[in-house]
């Protein structure tokens, strides 16, 4: 595997597209979420209106431990959308420039296009995942009044690291799927930014949980939005079971990605 | 033992018969020529061999092996386009391929240097013309000296003088003791290149062998027969005096001279002889040697079949 990465590291090290948005990555989300941290608590500490500090006292400070795992997890997911994309490109690249169909000329088996693909997903999981820790802990030191129990509530990054995954999975499959490159990220965030949220609002509504296991939304839900008050969460289904659901659906991702691809032709 | 054995190959596109039943061996050590018109599926024909078409029938074999990736690492091959990294250059490309086929990159400036693009391997690929992405091709294609070569079309966008040299660099791999496949649509470069030729059209397979047996493996009369094309100044008059001579078969004019066909003991100067004697001075006298052309026309028909 790591044999596979190195070549797919030569085919992107040098590309511009790659860095543009990687990095638009690695630099948006920290800057981003350390001066989201910064106005909030400014904020927090003025003279602000009665209802104002009524409202913030009625949600933990989402930038001070241990909340501020969940902030940083669900803040870099937004993020991750760029990466998404990027995994979408990289993978429709592939079959635009007909390099998919050389590499397996080359001596590559289908399985191997796939792995050397998925040691990249990894490689974006723990990079993202890295960069979560790192800010929710640089963050949580900086505003935080005290520093006892700074590693409860870390396990959000693990979450976090499993949203990634899920979300990367989708964009294989659909890169997979559609081939072109500019459709198959309509679709991505068609599936992302809609289809996910009106299936859970369909689900939701008259009070149902199965909302909740909507492909994207079962890792949502287990990140939810740190300035949502406690009181307007609905959710009673366990996060283990989230898991369980995000899991099968990787799974589920998988299998259908290594079944088409192996037995398709490979074409442009 | 064989290079290569297709075994009933067939492969269907929705209600497109692209291959029916296609069934032959590549001997080793050979130029193996398949030639047939534009989509009669040769390129499909490699497509499946190299593992990016599924078959919808049939099987193939490289060295007697159900083909795996393994295999395909020793294998050179050059299928319908230059597939390359367009940001890349073309010294990075190559290292890509190297690598997938696990050897080093040592060689990669001796393959630029055969192709004539050493000079230029730090321009990126997108910087190229189709010739030279086609020399890229084909260095890639030699990558890590392989024993067997595939060339689809090998000399498709290159220039004249890239025509003769890439024909001349089969020729010269070929007495090295490589195996080479080459699937073209041009019959003077398979007749020139090629040891052996499998004649295919709207993918059936209409002939294969040595390129000497297919010429010779002609039907009745047609086989034996001598060409010749000759012309005069009053055409009419030279059709009535041929008429009179023994051993013509068939007079036909064609564009501004006429072609005939005569019996294999019949000469041009015998011909040359009997006009002039009666009369005639020719302006025009050439005898054509059968060639791999009018076979072709033979074997799949003078329709073209698009």
């Amino acid at each position: 595997m790591f044999n596979l990465f190195k070549i797919e590291w030569l085919k992107i090290k040098t590309y511009r597209t790659f860095w543009i948005l990687f990095l638009a990555f690695l630099v948006f989300f920290p800057l981003a979420f350390y001066f989201s941290a910064s106005k909030y608590m400014e904020s927090l500490s003025g003279s602000g209106r009665m209802e104002e500090q009524l409202l913030k006292a009625m949600i933990e400070s989402p930038f001070v431990f241990p909340k501020v795992w969940l902030s940083s997890s669900w803040m870099g997911g937004l993020f991750f959308i760029l990466l998404g994309m990027l995994f979408i490109l990289l993978i429709t690249n592939e079959v635009q420039y007909r390099t998919h169909r050389q590499n397996i000329i080359d001596g590559w088996s289908r399985t191997d296009f796939l792995k050397a693909k998925f040691s990249i997903l990894i490689f974006f999981v723990l990079v993202s995942t890295a960069l979560i820790f790192v800010s929710g802990l640089v963050v949580g030191l900086v505003f935080s009044p005290s520093k006892a129990a700074v590693f409860k509530g870390v396990y959000y990054v693990g979450y976090f690291a499993l949203m990634a995954t899920l979300y990367l999975m989708l964009a294989y499959l659909v890169a997979i799927l559609i081939k072109r490159t500019g459709l198959a990220i309509i679709i991505y965030f068609a599936i992302v930014c809609i289809l996910d949220n009106v299936l859970w609002l369909i689900f939701t509504l008259k009070n149902s949980q199965v909302g909740y296991f909507m492909p994207l939304e079962a890792v949502d839900s287990l990140v939810p939005n740190p300035f949502k008050p406690k009181i307007m969460e609905r959710r009673t289904v366990e996060d283990y079971t989230l898991i369980i659901a995000a899991v099968l659906y990787i799974t589920v991702y998988f299998s259908v990605i290594v079944n088409y691809f192996r037995k398709t032709d490979l074409k442009t | 033992m064989a290079v290569l054995t297709v075994d009933n190959l067939s492969k269907n596109y929705r209600s497109v018969k692209a291959l029916q039943n296609v069934s032959f061996a590549v001997p080793e050590k050979t130029v193996f020529g398949i030639l047939g018109p534009n989509g009669s599926g040769k390129t499909t024909l490699l497509g499946i061999v190299m593992d990016v078409l599924k078959a919808s029938g049939g099987t193939y074999a490289w060295l007697g092996e159900q083909g795996t990736a393994t295999l395909r690492k020793r294998i050179g091959t050059l299928l319908e386009t230059p597939n390359f990294y367009h940001y890349l250059s073309a010294k990075d490309n190559l290292k890509i391929a190297a690598k997938i086929k696990g050897r080093g990159e040592d060689d990669i400036d001796k393959v630029l240097e055969i192709v004539n693009l050493y000079q230029r391997r730090d321009s990126k690929f997108n910087t190229y013309s189709l010739g030279m992405k086609q020399r890229l091709a084909i260095a890639a294609a030699l990558l890590g000296d392989p024993d067997i070569l595939v060339f689809d079309e090998p000399t498709n966008g290159l220039d004249p003088a890239g025509i003769a040299e890439i024909r001349e660099l089969i020729k010269e791999l070929n007495r090295k003791g490589k195996t080479i496949i080459m699937a073209s649509h041009i019959l003077d470069e398979v007749e020139k290149v090629c040891t052996h030729v499998a004649i295919i059209q709207k993918g059936v397979l209409k002939m294969v062998g040595s390129v000497k047996e297919v010429m010779a493996h002609s039907s009745g009369d047609v086989a034996n027969a001598v060409l010749i094309e000759l012309g005069a100044d009053n055409d009419e008059a030279l059709i009535k005096i041929l008429q009179q001579m023994k051993g013509i078969q068939d007079i036909a004019l064609v564009d501004h001279y006429l072609q005939i066909t005569c019996a294999e003991n019949i000469t041009a100067v015998q011909v040359n002889k009997f006009c002039f004697d009666n009369g005639i001075v020719l302006n025009r006298l050439n005898e054509k040697r059968k060639s791999l052309e009018t076979r072709f026309l033979e074997i799949t028909g003078k329709q073209s079949d698009r």
